[in-house]
Parts: C-alpha cells; structure tokens; sequence
C-alpha cells in the first residue's frame, strides 16, 4: 500500500505536469516540469523525500531500464544513423572535450577571482 | 509465428532479461565499455532482426516501459534536492561553471552539424546530448529530434568522457577535485560520474551535483532554440 502511494504521489506529480506542458505557448518538455514541481515541493516541505523514498529509489537506481526501449527503436532509423555515424562520432569526441576543458577552465577563473577578492 | 510475440509480455520480458544480463556481464567485467544501456539496446534489437520480430510486436511492451520514462526523470528531483547544500555552499562556481560547460557544449554541436551538414532532426537530435539521458530526450522530443539518436549519442559522450576523464585532467592540468568533478559531470553526466566516484570523493559528489545544475541549465538554453 506505502508504494502504491507512492506511485500516486508521483503520477500525480507528472499528470499536473503534462497539463502545464500543454497549457505552455512554447514547447517545454513536461517530464522537466514535473521534475521542477517536485523540487519545490520537497523545497517548501509540502513533500518529504520519506514520502516518495522507495519510489524514487527504484525509478533512480534503474534509470538506464527505462531507456531500452526508446534506444531499440533506432533500428527503424538505421540508414540515418549507417550515414551520420562518423559524423555523429566526431561530434560527441570533440564536444565532450570542449565542454571538459571550458567547465574546469571557468571554475579556476571563478575561484581565482574568489580568492582574490577574499585577499584584498 | 508473429501472434506468438503480439502481446506486451513478450517487450517487458525481453527488455528486462537483457538488462538484467547486461548488468550481470558489466559487474563482471568492471570496463565502462561495457555499458549495460547500449549493451541491452543492441541485444534487444538483435532479438528482433534475428527472429524477424516486427518493431510494433515489440513496442508493445516498450511502450509500457516508456511510460516510466517521465516519472523517472521527475524523480531527479530528489537527487537534487539531496545535494541542495553542497549547492548552496559553492553556488557561484558551480553555476559559472555549468553554465559556461552547457553553453560550450551546445554551441560546438550546433556549429558542427552545421559544417557536417547535418539536417535539423539530428541536430536537435545532438544538442542536449552533453546532459544526462532523461534531461536530454525531453528536450529532442519536444523540439522534433530523433529521440533513439539522442539515446546513442548520450551514451557514447558519458562513455567516452568516463574512459578520457583521467587523461583529460591531465592534458588540461586541472589540480582542484572540485573542478574536476564538475567537468566530469557537466561533460560527460552520469557515466562519467560513477568514474569520478572511483577518483575521490569530493571529485563524485561534484560530478553528481553537475548532473542536476547542468541538465536545468540546458533545458533553460534550449527555450531559445525554436
């Protein structure tokens, strides 16, 4: 029964936000909504996390399983991905290293400024 | 043959004995090459073309388990909510940061696929693929992305940023664990954490952290795509 609750909370949570979703003159994702909703639930202690903990933990701990099937259905886009796929590849190398170096570059600079505003 | 697999037992079933499998084999092999997700889609889709399964007997059960997609990627949530005090504590270069890493990292792919070509689903396709998955297929979806593309380049970007991350640190020479920890997440999301768990764990618990900040951060971004 705690998990069937649970479930509800949770379901609830993301049926308000699909309606918010479709309510919105712009696309924005509704999955990304309902997450927002749920934070500032827990944030203004509405929600305890002890009230969706085994729920959360379960959707948490087996995040990749919900995926398969939304990745098995690349074989009905597999020409697409046979004449990107270098592309695609390039794509992904040269980025995870730009966004790696630019991350770790702005927060050096950032504690550097820190640092030195502390100093004076 | 086909009334054998047109039920949505056959989908569930299929999907969690690979998964289950897959799993099994990355314990026992311990190599981030092997990652269970991309293992259990080529399983899966291998299943199907082997025995001719057609895709719509399969998507049966697939839709049931997509249903969980959205309640999962609400549940982030609390994992955010966990960390709000590591947040609060180092605000201001956890959110130059991030914010600097997610901005990098779409505006290369958006002038990438623009030099490669590439035609608007597959870009859109591409750009959120620097965040961690359920983030990253919201945000293709609702801008008219492939969204199976967005799930292999996800995977490969968190796996090639978990097996370069050592290197990468050494490469740019970057001491702090702080820093290393938020580019680790903020390139390369939840793979690329559970590397930075293994290099400390002020380098995890940052990583963990650039997984939320990031992922709100780019969906922020992606407002101004139309």
């Amino acid at each position: 029964m705690k998990i069937l609750v649970q479930f509800g909370i949770i379901f609830g949570v993301c049926w308000v936000g699909y309606a918010i979703s479709a309510a919105l003159p712009f696309s924005f994702p509704s999955s990304v909504i309902s997450m927002l909703l749920l934070l500032l639930l827990l944030l203004f202690g509405v929600l305890k996390v002890d009230h969706i903990r085994a729920k959360s933990n379960f959707l948490l701990s087996n995040m990749a399983f919900f995926f398969i099937p939304a990745g098995v259905n690349i074989i009905n886009y597999f020409d697409i991905l046979k004449s990107s796929f270098v592309q695609i590849f390039i794509i992904c190398v040269i980025s995870t290293l730009l966004t790696f170096a630019a991350t770790a570059y702005s927060i050096r600079f950032t504690l550097y400024l820190m640092n030195r505003r502390r100093a004076k | 043959m086909t009334a054998f697999f047109e039920t949505p037992f056959f989908g569930v079933a299929l999907t969690i004995l690979a998964y289950w499998a897959m799993v099994k084999l990355q314990q026992k092999l311990k190599n981030q090459l092997a990652n269970p997700l991309l293992l259990s889609i080529v399983v899966v889709s291998a299943v199907l073309i082997i025995f001719k399964i057609p895709y719509s007997a399969y998507d049966m059960g697939g839709t049931i388990i997509n249903m969980f997609l959205g309640p999962a990627t609400a549940c982030l949530a609390v994992s955010i909510y966990t960390k709000r005090q590591l947040l609060k504590k180092n605000w201001l270069p956890v959110v130059v940061g991030c914010t600097v890493g997610s901005l990098t990292s779409m505006t290369s792919i958006y002038v990438m696929c623009k030099l490669f070509k590439l035609d608007d689903t597959l870009t859109m396709a591409l750009l959120p693929k620097s965040v961690t998955t359920p983030i990253a297929v919201s945000i293709s979806g609702a801008h008219g992305g492939i969204v199976p593309v967005t799930v292999v380049a996800v995977i490969i970007t968190g796996v090639l940023g978990s097996i370069f991350a050592p290197l990468l640190i050494k490469i740019f020479n970057v001491k702090e664990p702080f820093a290393q920890g938020l580019a680790i997440g903020a390139s390369s999301h939840a793979v690329g954490t559970s590397k930075a768990i293994e290099l400390g764990e002020a380098q995890g618990a940052m990583s963990g952290l650039a997984i939320g900040v990031c992922g709100v951060i780019t969906v922020l971004f992606s407002l101004f795509i139309s």
